[in-house]
């Protein structure tokens, strides 16, 4: 019988167990504790990882916010978002308590010195009480705008670092507002923690089915071999969405698609899609070649952005049934606004697999329907030996869709032979849906990255250099579409986007596809 | 061509579908896929055919194969390919016979509009047909699939066909839970797994600890309990047991169970793995190692390698020899594995798994308890500076067969860690 060596394994339990190591004991300062993001998935998504057991005895949560709270109060806010929006449901009372036994909350406004005086107290008597041992995690859950005050202000309180334990700080999107102010909040982060103390979220990272891009293509011998120019024809990646702003106009205006969107979500899908195959699954190698794929962006710069890009805004038409107004009627919303709510790109990667092959970016709101997905559509065989020879026959290239939400799976369509005594080829989907195939339910996005922030894992966070690649990339566009020599067009609520943006893909042979 | 019987005593199983003779199983299974085709388009939902495996199930008579049959409709996510729903008539005077029923099993998997159906084909064997169910069932299986074997029954020892079975199935899984004699069945097991070549070995109560498992490693994830590991000198382990008399049993609860049904399987199992992890040794030397007859409480002593080492020296023997020096841990523990009369717990569920540790003369405590809130337990940590805060944990109460059988059909290979469990479940039984 093969013998185990206590000494030589740091915790000889954890054999044969599906999870490989569960988080220390630590403590999750939420900045913005009262605010939508927090409300909506931070606290359902700390509560479903006590529910399953990953959370440590100790964890603990301090909400600070402006508001007047007390821990109580706090609390029975945190039980409101857990049952509004908990995946898991009803809420599981002894569970609940024994969590809840660990929420805190201070109220300070987020440039006062106090108040983070107060909090390095807290924190230091939590670690007394609760055992959390020094190891911290600072979530910035606030407007972009307060990023600075916040971080200057745990620097100046010491919360930085502390000699007990770890200290890590997430910041969300959007990590800045073009390139100038992304390298200044970066270079603000960075006078105050380490990068690798620093976890920038994109909640996209954290789905399922994001995560299963890597192992779809590096874990399976038959793919990876056609994943390249010589096989693939081009790519479209589309990220479309039902809804409007949602009352959000004065967030928006100074936003648009291509800030919302493209520059963080999609782009990382692009590069998820486009990477070479790192030397580990491991933190920094999985970024140092997503990071390459944003380097070897064609720039989009000066007239190439007028036959590249198309921007529009929706007008009004109907969503699900419902009549919706225009972009420029929307609360918040200036009735000359330039803002687009859609855009379509074509870019391309100047790198040995990809030289060539274009990839269409596309995303709106108050598209059709929600979709994101990534299709790729490979080259026809050399020799068409089923010639179409009547009306019925339609011979169709390969399409491989990765289905990000909502029906998320993946499918492939190829020809096969109708029945018959005659030679016709219809084209047929093979899919696979993760619904049908894992019943068991998938973890929502930011329970995992909350875990992975906690076990210090940070290969599904953003690193600076990719965050900064990004934003050079859509740098160039921005400039000249500010130069208003760009045309932003309209769209019929509900469809799927300008006449504009069909041309512009009619042009190369191609057409959008209608997920 | 195989006879089908056709005499009185033939039971008419309706749950299985139609019956066809043996011959004609792919045909009419070909049959009932048009159909099916057919009804998918009527009623605009989608059917999901994948097929991963084999599943053979085993069943002693009728009514464990229907029941078994009906518990199906749980593992529809599982994408078995074929169900082959093996009977044995247990009349040993019955005339052989072979008799086959087939049918389209299909339920939704998240809604209505999506239904996962795979084939079930029933087979009763009588008589002699009964010793040769290996090959009748070779054409049955689909090909270039696993083959997974459930036995419905107690574990068998002397039972070639298991072994026939066993030897051209992929996986076998068991449910220790229900062996009519515990401790001699596990050794048999463990006899059974060591004699499987190519076939891996499952037993469902092996699952029902592993949240147990989870929490017991989650205590030493965290890097300033590490140092505890190598100071752990006692393991406790608790299973439930019923009262003796009624729920006015007013006796305390680690009071003699005499009378009581036993069944310390997954304790045993718990035990043997905490063991095997933290590399103890039994010292067979040690005069109590024992199981109370009264009680069904067990202790073992146990020598470790971990802790400082302990230098013997030598000594000259009455032959005058010198034997080596010999260098060794000075490690010693104990092992406990007791029944607990909880009401609220089903017989056998896990209570308590405590492990104590010492560390330069200082003691600490890993506790994980389960009373009678069947569905949560509570870890704690008791260090010599103070506890840790308590932390409620949901832990499943009762988890039927069939749901542990789903997370068994997700395992590919063996599992080599329940199997060397097993083997050091048999050493500890075999030292007492």
């Amino acid at each position: 019988m093969p013998q185990r060596a206590v000494v030589e394994a740091p915790n000889p339990f954890r054999e044969g167990l599906r999870m490989k190591q569960s988080p220390e004991p630590c403590v999750m300062v939420i900045f913005g504790a009262t605010g939508d993001l927090t409300h909506r998935k931070l606290l359902p998504a700390l509560y479903n990882l006590a529910l399953e057991h990953p959370l440590p005895a100790g964890f603990s949560v301090v909400g600070f916010a402006r508001r007047p709270y007390s821990d109580e109060e706090f609390r029975k806010q945190a039980l409101d978002s857990v049952n509004q929006f908990s995946r898991q449901k009803p809420v599981n009372q002894q569970v609940w308590e024994s969590f809840a036994s660990g929420i805190h909350y201070l109220q300070s406004n987020f440039h006062d010195p106090e108040g983070y005086e107060r909090l390095a107290a807290l924190l230091n008597k939590l670690d007394q009480e609760r055992g959390t041992s020094g190891n911290r995690i600072f979530y910035l859950s606030t407007p972009p705008s307060q990023y600075p005050t916040i971080i200057q202000n745990l620097g100046a309180a010491g919360l930085n670092r502390n000699r007990k334990g770890w200290t890590r700080v997430i910041v969300e999107k959007p990590f800045g507002h073009d390139l100038a102010s992304a390298r200044e909040l970066n270079r603000q982060i960075g006078k105050v923690f380490k990068e690798e103390q620093i976890y920038r979220i994109d909640h996209y990272l954290g789905k399922e089915t994001v995560q299963n891009i890597q192992v779809f293509r590096l874990a399976n011998g038959i793919f990876e071999p056609v994943w390249n120019r010589r096989y693939v024809d081009h790519v479209q990646i589309t990220a479309a969405e039902n809804i409007g702003i949602e009352g959000r106009g004065g967030y928006y205006e100074e936003s648009g698609a291509i800030r919302d969107m493209i520059q963080n979500h999609m782009l990382q899908l692009l590069t998820l899609v486009a990477m070479e195959p790192p030397i580990a699954f491991e933190a920094n190698a999985v970024r140092n070649e997503k990071v390459k794929v944003l380097q070897a962006l064609q720039p989009i710069v000066g007239q190439d952005v007028l036959t590249n890009t198309i921007r529009a805004q929706y007008g009004p038409g109907y969503v699900g049934g419902q009549p919706v107004k225009g972009y420029l009627e929307e609360t918040g919303v200036s009735p000359t606004s330039t803002t687009e709510t859609y855009v379509a790109l074509k870019l391309f990667i100047d790198n040995w697999r990809w030289a060539g092959v274009p990839f269409y970016l596309r995303t709106g709101k108050h598209l059709p329907k929600r979709v994101t997905e990534i299709a790729i559509q490979f080259k026809q065989p050399p020799l068409m030996l089923f010639k179409r020879q009547d009306s019925q026959s339609q011979v169709e290239p390969n399409v491989l869709t990765l289905r990000i939400q909502p029906d998320e799976g993946i499918s492939l369509k190829f020809g096969a032979k109708v029945p018959g005594t005659d030679m016709q080829i219809r084209s047929v989907n093979m899919d696979f849906f993760y619904g049908s195939s894992f019943v068991r339910q998938q973890p929502e996005a930011y329970e995992r990255l909350l875990l992975d922030s906690m076990l210090g894992d940070s290969t599904l966070f953003t690193r600076r250099d990719e965050v900064e690649a990004a934003w050079a990339f859509v740098q160039g566009i921005l400039d000249e579409w500010a130069s208003g020599d760009v045309p932003i067009h309209t769209y019929e609520s509900g469809t799927w986007g300008p006449q504009a943006a069909d041309e512009f893909i009619w042009r190369d042979g191609f057409r959008w596809r209608r997920p | 061509m195989t006879k089908v019987s056709t005499g009185n005593t033939e039971p008419r199983l309706p749950w299985a579908g139609k019956q066809v003779r043996m011959e004609d199983v792919e045909e009419t299974l070909a049959e009932l896929w048009h159909l099916s085709a057919d009804n998918v388009r009527i009623g605009q939902n989608i059917r999901v055919r994948t097929s991963v495996l084999n599943f053979v199930i085993c069943a002693p008579n009728l009514a464990a194969a229907q029941h078994a049959s009906a518990g199906l409709r749980n593992l529809g996510s599982t994408h078995i390919g074929r169900v082959i729903l093996l009977i044995l008539n247990p009349d040993p005077g019955a005339p052989p016979g072979v008799s086959t029923w087939v049918t389209l099993r299909s339920f939704p998997i998240v809604s209505d509009m999506m239904r996962h159906t795979f084939e079930q084909v029933t087979v009763l064997l009588s008589g002699s047909a009964a010793s040769a169910a290996d090959t009748i069932l070779q054409p049955l299986f689909k090909p270039d699939l696993p083959v997974y074997l459930w036995w419905l029954q107690d574990v068998p020892t002397d039972n070639p066909l298991f072994h026939h079975l066993a030897n051209s199935s992929s996986r076998v899984i068991v449910d220790s839970h229900g062996f009519f004699q515990p401790e001699a069945s596990l050794m048999q097991l463990a006899q059974i797994s060591r004699a499987l070549r190519d076939s891996a070995l499952s037993d469902l109560n092996w699952s029902r600890i592993t949240h147990w498992r989870q929490l017991v490693a989650q205590f030493f994830d965290v890097p300033a309990y590490q140092r505890y590991l190598e100071g752990v000198f006692r393991i406790e382990v608790e299973h439930s047991v019923l009262p003796t008399d009624s729920a006015e049993d007013t006796q305390p609860a680690r009071s003699p169970i005499a009378g009581a049904t036993v069944n310390a399987t997954r304790a045993l199992l718990l035990a043997a793995w905490l063991k095997t992890s933290l590399n103890w040794h039994i010292d067979p030397s040690h005069p109590d190692n024992y199981r109370d007859p009264e009680t069904g409480a067990y202790t073992w002593h146990t020598l470790h390698r971990t802790g400082p080492l302990h230098f013997i020296p030598t000594e000259e023997t009455a032959e005058g020899l010198y034997p080596e020096p010999v260098i060794s841990h000075s490690g010693e523990g104990t092992i406990f594995v007791r029944p607990r009369v909880q009401p609220g717990l089903p017989p056998g569920s896990i209570c308590l798994v405590r492990l104590s540790s010492t560390v330069d003369g200082k003691l600490a405590t890993f506790t994980v308890n389960r009373t009678d809130d069947r569905e949560h337990a509570l870890t704690v940590v008791t260090l010599p500076e103070g506890a840790s805060p308590p932390r409620t944990v949901p832990i499943p109460g009762t988890q039927p067969a069939i749901d542990l059988l789903h997370e068994e059909l997700e395992i590919i290979g063996r599992d080599h860690l329940y199997e060397d469990t097993l083997q050091e479940v048999s050493q500890l039984l075999s030292e007492i």
